[in-house]
């Protein structure tokens, strides 16, 4: 909560004071830039990994329900080919990674045009779906102007019923710089607020005090894009887990753990049958012998994670919950040490990949004291999240409660 | 063999330590050292070279490895961290690799010890991380099963396979694990065996089918409880909902009247 008081004194870049990037930039022995270019982009990663707080509760399970607009402004051609289609294909990679990351979570497709909102999509886990969906909006025509009022009021009406523990969140990409309302956006925006919906904005044009407002009330993160690039990143931020609100309810969630089983009845004969994920669709897709029993009613189906139609119950497999682990526990950030200091009882190399130290900074772990170089370093905390050094000795760890 | 252009790493994973056996850390090329070690190697019974120098070298780090520090022994073997160790040399060569050159990484882990059950949350981050990078796990187990391995090559997408004669190793190596991924397709090779992906309870740690999951901590409990033991958070008891229906229904019925 600390962080989000902080944000509210933050002023815009010109109004701070005036920096000097040309005098950041120095040549190195052989004239060129690389090295220097390298270490900045190395420092804006670390930096960004540092901002997050520590010890704060995470929402793990999120319904979020995405907004794209579809209003005139997005046939601007200054995204490739233009602004729809572009912001179509970043929006597939988000979802697969956020499925990724959040792999008991949902997502929700609505666009707006035309003054009104529609429902693209129902809140669901299965990824396929949605991005078939969007792939399918690239060619629709686009015309006037967004409502962000209707499409909250929508989005509210389904987040609405969702149980407390469950964190509710909108995320609105939006092109136009302007938003044509039915009634008092504000009394929106408070309504938000009530019903503990964390709304945030990604807009492609420039900075819009009411998006800015939505944002602050609703304790989300606004930001506007300088190229695509910078849109990805934006993007992209919005696939970790958020910090939990005060309000958001802890509860134990009943939850079945098939296993893949093939259907034999008592004289062991195999026996296909269909699935309950595919029981509308044409084909003969999901008629098989194997598939995920579900312990409380015997549906079946053919993937995990789903929620069982006949019972109701979320079904789901031991690795989906392993996926979340990472943001419980997260690595300890490394300490930087320059290479003039280090002893001369430590290596020369690198522990995780054998290399010889080539650049000035190295990194320490603080629990288990070994040095690792930049590349295994960014690695280890962007996808690994275990380090090296750490697992390769016995414990004398603390945080193995977990497990005993 | 199969292709002059592959490379081989090899990591030991003792109790205690995980060392790479081979190759062996390179000094800088400055070094004198280098010059004097490269002419005592030259072969003398006509072996491929790089096949004599793989031989040597691990012979004599392993040999360094058993004989060098006494330290107690366990019966379980940290193979996370030697699996870290490996991905990030995958990691660290595919940068090093030309722009435009793909490779095609994967491990084979050769393993006779148990588990150690508290590398759970490592191994599961190593195995996600793994099968993002697509680098394919494969297991050769000589003496007792393991879960954690058995969901690493299912989640990747590799082979498992618990050696029946001791006696047939090499066998085995060359029949199973030697093709690459592309060609296992249309080889006939050992069946892959049913996972059992059920979780375990934190607190019995039996395998469930039906549990109650932590909204906070994610941790698995086959009871209700209204303190969570992993991050005592206290839970709302929720009462059945079917009595929050018959008040409503008792309440129009009252308007009604």
């Amino acid at each position: 909560m600390a962080a989000a008081e902080e944000e509210t004194e933050k002023t815009y870049i010109w109004e701070g004071d005036y920096e000097r990037t040309w005098e950041a930039i120095k040549e190195d022995e052989s004239g060129s830039l690389q090295t220097v270019v390298d270490d900045i982009i190395h420092r804006a990663k670390r930096r960004r990994l540092l901002d997050r707080p520590a010890n704060v509760r995470l929402g793990m399970m999120r319904h979020l329900f995405v907004v794209l607009d579809m209003s005139k402004s997005m046939e601007d051609q200054d995204l490739k080919p233009n602004r729809l289609a572009s912001s179509v294909k970043l929006l597939e990679h988000f979802i697969e990674e956020y499925f990724d990351q959040n792999p008991i979570s949902q997502i929700g497709v609505l666009t707006t045009c035309n003054k009104r909102a529609e429902k693209l999509t129902e809140l669901g886990g299965n990824p396929k779906r949605h991005i078939a969906a969007l792939q399918k909006c690239v060619d629709q025509p686009c015309s006037k102007e967004p409502s962000i009022q209707n499409s909250l009021e929508l989005a509210a009406t389904t987040l609405r019923h969702m149980p407390g523990h469950a964190s509710r969140e909108i995320l609105i990409i939006l092109g136009s710089l302007t938003t044509c309302d039915p009634g008092n956006i504000h009394e929106t925006i408070k309504a938000m607020k009530d019903l503990n919906v964390r709304c945030s904005v990604i807009g492609l044009s420039a900075d819009v005090r009411v998006c800015r407002k939505l944002c602050d009330e609703t304790k989300g993160t606004y930001g506007v894009i300088l190229d695509e690039h910078h849109f990805k990143e934006l993007l992209l931020e919005h696939v970790t887990p958020p910090p939990a609100t005060t309000n958001t309810e802890s509860s134990l969630i009943r939850m079945g753990f098939p296993q893949h089983q093939i259907h034999t009845e008592k004289n062991k004969i195999e026996q296909p049958s269909m699935c309950m994920c595919h029981m509308d669709s044409k084909g003969s897709q999901g008629f098989s012998t194997s598939g995920y029993f579900c312990p409380q009613c015997r549906s079946k189906y053919c993937e995990l994670p789903i929620e069982c139609k006949a019972c109701g119950l979320t079904l789901v497999s031991a690795p989906h919950l392993a996926r979340s682990f990472h943001h419980l526990f997260p690595l300890d950030l490394f300490q930087e040490i320059q290479v003039v200091d280090l002893q001369d009882t430590d290596d020369r190399f690198c522990l995780a990949c054998q290399a010889e130290f080539r650049d000035q900074t190295v990194y320490r772990c603080p629990r288990c004291e070994k040095l690792f170089c930049i590349e295994c370093e960014l690695f280890i905390h962007e996808s690994l999240h275990t380090c090296p050094g750490c697992t390769s000795c016995r414990p004398k760890r603390t945080f193995t409660t977990f497990h005993q | 063999m199969l292709h002059h252009l592959n490379k081989v790493a090899v990591i030991a994973s003792h109790t205690n330590r995980s060392q790479f056996l081979y190759p062996t850390r390179e000094p800088s090329p400055s070094s004198q050292d280098v010059d004097e070690s490269r002419y005592q190697n030259i072969p003398r019974d006509g072996k491929y070279e790089h096949f004599a120098k793989v031989d040597d070298t691990v012979f004599k780090e392993v040999k360094q490895l058993i004989t060098g520090q006494e330290e107690e022994l366990h019966s379980d073997t940290l193979l996370a961290g030697s699996l870290a160790m490996a991905l990030c040399y995958i990691h660290r060569l595919e940068k090093e690799a030309a722009a435009g050159e793909k490779l095609k990484p994967r491990v084979l882990v050769i393993k006779a010890a148990d588990d150690s059950a508290s590398q759970y949350m490592d191994f599961m981050n190593i195995i996600f991380t793994a099968q993002k990078q697509n680098i394919v796990i494969d297991a050769c187990i000589l003496d007792k099963e393991s879960g954690l391995l058995q969901q690493a090559c299912d989640i990747t997408g590799g082979i498992y396979l618990k050696i029946l004669q001791r006696t047939g190793l090499l066998q085995y190596l060359l029949w199973v694990f030697l093709p690459p991924v592309k060609t296992r397709s249309k080889l006939a090779l050992p069946p892959a065996i049913h996972v059992d992906y059920r979780a375990a309870c934190f607190c019995h740690r039996t395998l469930i089918d039906i549990g109650y999951v932590c909204s906070v901590c994610l941790s698995i409990f086959c009871t209700f409880s209204p303190i969570c033991t992993t991050c005592h958070t206290a839970f709302k008891f929720r009462g059945p909902p079917m009595r929050a229906k018959k008040k409503k229904k008792i309440t129009a019925v009252e308007n009604v009247i």
